[in-house]
């Protein structure tokens, strides 16, 4: 790794705990500009509680994190928007509204930032033609495949020009066909410049790629890391 | 933001329909009720004034009143604070009158020896003048006046129609405030109902970067629009109830002298406001519970 790259997520000794219980423990690891991270382990290894330490979903107990020079201990509540426009995050449950079609699902996300309708219209078509959606776009999610959902999702996830994606089982509920298909667009939108973290088990995703693998165990890293160091 | 806000609360309106439609029926029947107690008081506040206007004190005079101290009573009567004028009338007058008021049965009174009746001062008071208080006080003074053996005014019915009148606006000031916390949490509950079934969706519009006013906007817009969708029907409601009730009240129970109206538009204006901004507070209060980043 070239060491001249900027970091872009920092974390410094992080734990997390939920009354007695460690989630994450001292946990340390800077990921850079433009890298691909896999986080793989166990189920309760604590992959998902560090996805949601990154985008602000909790806040760690102990330890310090910079996510694009934001310290997250010292943020505002009004930087806490700013700093989640930077980042699309992808769960394995999609987290679609329902209600709202494909097309306003993915708006959404440039609503929210301020953009006009006129401004956002070609923006949000790009995202879901780009993800091959683009002749659903009136549907809404409860009548679409789980591949499409998470295509949505992504489309989502990507339509901000996010600095950072962050992935959360994004392959777990889906087909081989289908996980195939998001974890290309994950790597597509590397390539295009996003820096891509994946919380994943899945085996067959991570050796297909090749990147950079942080195993997590029981809250802590485990000593066989690639370019982290056991935190337990 | 404004117009996208206006937008979002207007089609959440549309997909909570029953949910919006009875916080608007309830806040409606609250502004109703309370709109008709205010209707009473402002009724009750000028039929009060326009029977004043008509109370007069009789001051009687003990035996027959001389010349002499018929004009001293009268000036002194009428240099009284509170006094308007002051008319005379003999005993002899106010048995003919008697007599013309009794028409045909006036022949019972040529039985009577002597005119049983004294003579006295009709006293009309000023329009400054008329607080029970006030004619309680110019009752004393004339009471006091040398030759005056009894003063009479409508004393009974001033005192149990400014009774009625207090214990009424007591109740209605207690209603009002019911009233009034009960909408601010009927809608505070609506607004955190509402919240409630779209927490995912909330929920997600944090985590995509939505600030607070994205999330708070459409929710404030709603709560406003309904408590003004609220109050204007609760208005019209006492409208339509006033309309159809009072144009047979007045013939009925002889009030001639009094007119009902309806309360004027800027009070309604008022209340209408006040309900929109009973929506904002209920909001508000729900919000900063649900709320937190």
């Amino acid at each position: 790794m070239d060491q001249l790259e900027k970091v872009i997520i920092r974390m410094s000794n992080v734990s997390k705990r939920y009354g007695k219980m460690d989630a994450l423990s001292g946990l340390t690891l800077d990921v850079h500009e433009n890298e691909f991270v896999f986080v793989t382990g166990p189920s309760g290894a604590g992959k998902s509680t560090m996805i949601k330490l990154l985008y602000l979903g909790e806040t760690a107990t102990e330890g310090e994190i910079l996510v694009d020079g934001i310290n997250l201990a010292r943020i505002t509540r009004r930087q806490i928007p700013q700093l989640r426009r930077k980042i699309g995050v992808i769960f394995q449950d999609f987290k679609l509204i329902p209600t709202r079609t494909v097309y306003q699902n993915v708006a959404l996300v440039l609503e929210a930032a301020g953009l006009r309708p006129k401004e956002m219209h070609p923006l949000v078509m790009s995202a879901l033609e780009w993800v091959g959606i683009g002749d659903r776009v009136d549907e809404f999610p409860p009548v679409l495949s789980g591949g499409e959902k998470q295509r949505v999702a992504v489309a989502r996830a990507m339509v901000g020009n996010p600095k950072i994606v962050l992935a959360d089982e994004p392959t777990g509920s889906l087909d081989p066909d289908s996980a195939a298909r998001i974890f290309m667009l994950l790597q597509i939108a590397h390539r295009a410049g996003a820096t891509v973290v994946i919380a994943t088990h899945d085996q067959q995703m991570i050796s297909s790629h090749g990147g950079r693998v942080v195993r997590l165990e029981k809250g802590c890293m485990t000593p066989q890391n690639q370019g982290g160091r056991p935190s337990c | 933001m404004l117009m996208f806000a206006v937008r979002r609360a207007l089609a959440d309106m549309a997909s909570h329909k029953f949910l919006h439609t009875v916080s608007i029926v309830t806040i409606a029947l609250s502004v109703f009720i309370v709109s008709a107690f205010a209707l009473f008081f402002n009724n009750a506040t000028d039929f009060l004034d326009a029977w004043r206007k008509g109370v007069r004190v009789i001051a009687y005079v003990g035996g027959p009143v001389k010349d002499d101290q018929r004009a001293f009573l009268s000036e002194t009567i009428a240099k009284l604070e509170g006094v308007a004028s002051v008319k005379f009338i003999s005993r002899e007058d106010a048995f003919n009158d008697l007599k013309e008021k009794i028409g045909d049965q006036s022949s019972l009174l040529d039985g009577l020896d002597k005119n049983p009746l004294p003579d006295a001062y009709e006293i009309t008071l000023t329009d400054a003048y008329r607080e029970l208080t006030d004619i309680e006080k110019l009752v004393k003074k004339v009471a006091a006046l040398p030759g005056v053996e009894d003063v009479e005014y409508a004393q009974k019915w001033l005192l149990r129609f400014n009774g009625m009148y207090n214990l009424f606006k007591a109740t209605g000031m207690v209603l009002a405030s019911v009233f009034f916390i009960a909408t601010l949490l009927i809608i505070a509950n609506t607004i955190r109902l509402i919240m409630y079934s779209r927490r995912e969706e909330i929920e997600i519009a944090r985590i995509i970067g939505a600030d607070e006013k994205f999330i708070k906007y459409p929710l404030f817009i709603e709560a406003v629009v309904q408590g003004g969708i609220g109050g204007v029907t609760g208005i019209l409601m006492l409208c339509l109830a006033f309309a159809a009730f009072v144009p047979n009240f007045a013939p009925e129970t002889g009030f001639a002298f009094f007119e009902m109206r309806f309360i004027p538009m800027r009070f309604g204006i008022a209340i209408v406001l006040c309900s929109m901004l009973i929506g904002w507070v209920g909001c508000y209060l729900s919000i900063r519970k649900f709320l937190t980043y």
